[in-house]
């Protein structure tokens, strides 16, 4: 590490290495219960279900480049944009905030493991098979299910979407969303009854913090979902009439989906705002600022998360607009404590652009303006305009990629030495995040005139007097940069695989919370000896004895 | 006395000057508060119809108060991150909070956001009202998988009141010019949208529900049409066209239709 002006101390604890065959290694791992190994299994998976959905998404960029269909039915383009948003939102992004606060949130409040580490290992399974599950689908006579990831009753019922595919979209996600109220109250229990000695709430990491916000949000926001799922494949199945429109089904449905739909946002959120608060004080070497303010921003968030759902429903003409649009404006105030605290936190630092860093200030650009056109979106009348089109796609791309996908390789970068004993090679992840920011914003930037312009969002096509086919070409030609930049990172993994270990505890010099005061990787009960806890920043207080914090 | 030019002070080599690079980021700032003197449509186009009134002027605040926000934010994220570089090995200094700047932080948003809404507040009612005696015509609006019906009540009772689309032969929503119309949305499967983008408005066609829109359209032409709501496989072909015709247009087709029926 060029950059570091403080030799890190050696680590004093290092995993005992025994040669193991790959078979009994595999058996090791689907038989774990540590929560770094089960934490790896949710990584490795729902990155895998991010390249089947990227997958997807190549595929609909590719039919939707020109007018006409080209490639797909329209049943084969809803199915695919379908499985794309319920892979990218439900087998994705979910289980990736379940992967990361597996693997660093016990390391982070100087746990052993979580509270219940076979219920984890059942969480896995549930979430695994679940996917699976609604996956398969594609394999059904019918194929897979074809009224998007919001399901909106009576699409969904037997009548209008007959055939399995449906069923086991329905039935799968109940048994994943089951897996993840599970890993919320696995996750609750550790934090409120786990932490060390010493590890107070407000000394406690912010990444562990939004963990801690995220699982309650998920046992408020998932029962509710798993409750509209089971009365839907009742519908489906049994011919009952709880989502007939014949007593008020309709709304009913969009009421009780986007109670659960909009925390879920934040669900998706919070994780990776917290992934982002981890690596920005690191690399300027700082401490957060407005540790505390920050900590109330982000539980006013998830408080207002949960009473702003009718803002997906402005257009319905069913909804009190003034309460949810001024509850939806709300949310702009803490969101924008948090820019406060983000930029405070650079402000005058000591700033190196390692990967870590060079993926977080690519999130806070591209988050800002997808916060930007949130707080459009959160004014009624602007609904009316744009609702439901292609500026509500892009929109959505801009929180939900910018968020989660950047913070996770943001993370990736960050704690692949922590998680593996070995550093990513800097300059292919340079590549590779240079790639991804401009394959980003070309694809999804345009997408704002695109709405403006009148394409709805879920058309298999548009005709040539539309005037929509530069765009959409500008936009695919974005997607096909966006797909090209995960090879760096592929390489990057693979010519990584046999580079040196670390063999410190904190290879990035100035780690400031408890998962950088053991070794890398960890030993099975993470740490052999536990540093004195004073202050948010226990790992920098070990190794850094000398520097004080200057309080105001 | 002779006059010799000055030498030329030989001056240190100073390190890399970042001035011309602050100015440049300073430049986007200035060059937004001052170029207000006449704001474009962002898109859409001035007195199509009555919500474009009122929708319009909100849309352009929204976006330049959203521009300013973020050009002020996103340049706080780009100074931090090009001035603010490591440059020695010294600590910077470990400040941690500081209660006048975070409060501000706080209060500032609100504030911005407390306008936003009062615009909002006031501008949807205008949208939403039902203004039963300036409604001049009623017409209904059925979503089907996957075309639309159009019933104009002054046709009469019977079915030549009603336009039924198909999704290969889109039909036809005749408005007429400057005259308020209540729209009467209702579908008789599954949900659909009706949303007519250059009118700057749209509203949910739900079974079992029946919804209300009124607005005037204020310039002759015709205007796309779709539905934005998926409603199953041809969602992309559920399309009409809006065609705004003059008053006396507007009595004539329905005259026809009347006709019609005899």
């Amino acid at each position: 590490m060029t950059t570091v002006a403080h030799p890190p101390r050696t680590s004093a604890t290092k995993a005992p290495v025994q040669p193991s065959r790959k078979g009994s290694q595999f058996v090791k791992w689907i038989t774990s219960t540590d929560h770094k190994t089960i934490g790896y299994m949710y990584l490795i998976t729902s990155f895998s279900w991010f390249l089947i959905g990227g997958i997807l998404a190549l595929m609909l960029r590719a039919e939707l480049t020109r007018p006409g269909l080209q490639f797909f039915s329209n049943e084969q383009y809803n199915q695919i944009f379908t499985m794309h948003g319920t892979i990218m939102l439900l087998l994705f992004a979910t289980p990736l905030f379940v992967g990361f606060a597996n693997v660093i949130m016990p390391l982070q409040i100087g746990a052993a493991d979580v509270a219940f580490p076979r219920l984890n290992m059942m969480s896995y399974w549930l979430y695994l098979f679940g996917g699976t599950m609604a996956f398969a689908g594609f394999l059904s006579p019918g194929g897979a299910a074809s009224f998007g990831w919001t399901a909106y009753a009576p699409l969904s019922n037997s009548q209008f979407s007959p055939g399995i595919g449906g069923d086991l979209w329905v039935m799968g996600l109940a048994l994943g969303g089951l897996g993840t109220i599970l890993s919320g109250v696995n996750f609750i229990t550790t934090i409120f009854t786990m932490r060390a000695p010493g590890m107070t709430m407000f000394r406690m990491s912010i990444f562990s913090w939004n963990i801690l916000l995220t699982s309650i949000l998920v046992l408020l926001a998932f029962p509710p979902l798993a409750a509209a799922f089971l009365g839907l494949e009742s519908d489906r199945l049994f011919g009952s009439h709880i989502f007939d429109p014949a007593n008020g089904g309709a709304m009913l449905w969009q009421h009780l989906f986007w109670f659960f739909g909009h925390p879920e946002v934040y669900i998706l959120a919070l994780p990776f705002f917290g992934i982002a608060t981890e690596i920005l004080p690191v690399f300027s070497r700082k401490p957060i600022f407005g540790y505390k303010g920050l900590i109330a921003a982000t539980i006013a968030i998830s408080a207002l998360s949960v009473s702003v759902w009718a803002h997906h429903l402005f257009a319905t003409g069913q909804v009190l607009l003034p309460f949810f649009s001024f509850m939806t404006f709300l949310i702009g105030v803490p969101t924008g404590v948090k820019f406060f605290n983000w930029i405070g936190t650079m402000w005058r630092g000591s700033i190196t652009f390692e990967t870590p860093m060079l993926w977080i200030v690519g999130f806070l650009i591209t988050f800002l303006f997808g916060g930007l056109t949130g707080i459009i979106l959160a004014s009624p009348p602007l609904d009316f305009a744009v609702s439901a089109s292609y500026f509500v796609v892009a929109h959505f791309h801009y929180v939900l990629f910018g968020t989660v996908v950047f913070a996770m390789f943001g993370g990736f970068y960050f704690w692949w030495p922590k998680m593996t004993g070995r550093m990513l090679n800097e300059r292919l992840g340079k590549i590779h995040f240079w790639m991804t920011f401009f394959g980003f914003h070309l694809t999804f930037l345009i997408q704002h005139w695109l709405g403006i312009k009148g394409f709805p969002r879920r058309y298999a096509d548009y005709l040539p007097t539309d005037g929509f086919t530069f765009m959409n070409e500008v936009s695919t030609a974005g997607a096909a940069l966006l797909a090209a930049s995960m090879i760096p990172f592929a390489i990057n993994v693979w010519i990584t695989r046999k580079s040196p270990m670390v063999n410190v505890d904190d290879p990035w010099g100035y780690g400031a919370s408890l998962e950088w005061a053991t070794s890398c990787p960890p030993p099975r009960h993470n740490f052999t000896s536990m540093p004195r806890i004073r202050s948010e920043r226990p790992a920098f207080d070990l190794h850094h004895p000398h520097i004080k914090t200057e309080g105001h | 006395m002779p006059h010799y030019p000055l030498p030329m002070p030989l001056e240190p080599r100073r390190p890399r000057s970042r001035k011309g690079l602050k100015l440049v980021l300073l430049a986007p700032l200035l060059l937004a508060l001052t170029s207000c003197a006449k704001v474009s449509g962002l898109g859409y186009k001035e007195g199509l119809s009555s919500v474009n009134d009122t929708s319009l002027p909100l849309w352009q605040g929204a976006w330049i108060t959203a521009g300013i926000v973020g050009v002020f934010t996103a340049g706080l994220i780009l100074w931090a991150a090009i001035f603010h570089r490591k440059k020695n090995d010294e600590f910077p200094k470990q400040s941690q909070y500081h209660i006048p700047i975070e409060v501000a932080y706080t209060i500032i948003p609100f504030i911005i956001v407390a306008v936003l809404f009062a615009y909002t507040a006031r501008d949807e009612s205008r949208i939403t009202n039902k203004s039963s005696v300036a409604v001049m015509h009623d017409i209904t609006v059925n979503g089907m998988q996957w075309s639309w019906q159009f019933t104009y009540p002054e046709a009469g009772t019977g079915s030549n009141a009603t336009i039924t689309g198909t999704p290969q032969q889109r039909p036809i929503l005749y408005i007429p010019q400057g005259e308020r119309v209540r729209f009467t949305l209702t579908s008789s499967d599954v949900d659909h949208g009706f949303w007519i983008p250059a009118f700057m408005i749209q509203m949910q066609n739900l079974p079992g529900v029946t919804n209300h829109l009124e607005f005037t359209a204020n310039k002759l032409g015709d205007y796309p049409g779709r539905c934005n709501i998926l409603c199953g496989r041809d969602h992309s072909l559920m399309q009409f066209t809006a065609r705004v015709v003059t008053p006396a247009q507007y009595r004539d087709y329905v005259n026809s239709l009347k006709a019609s029926q005899s």
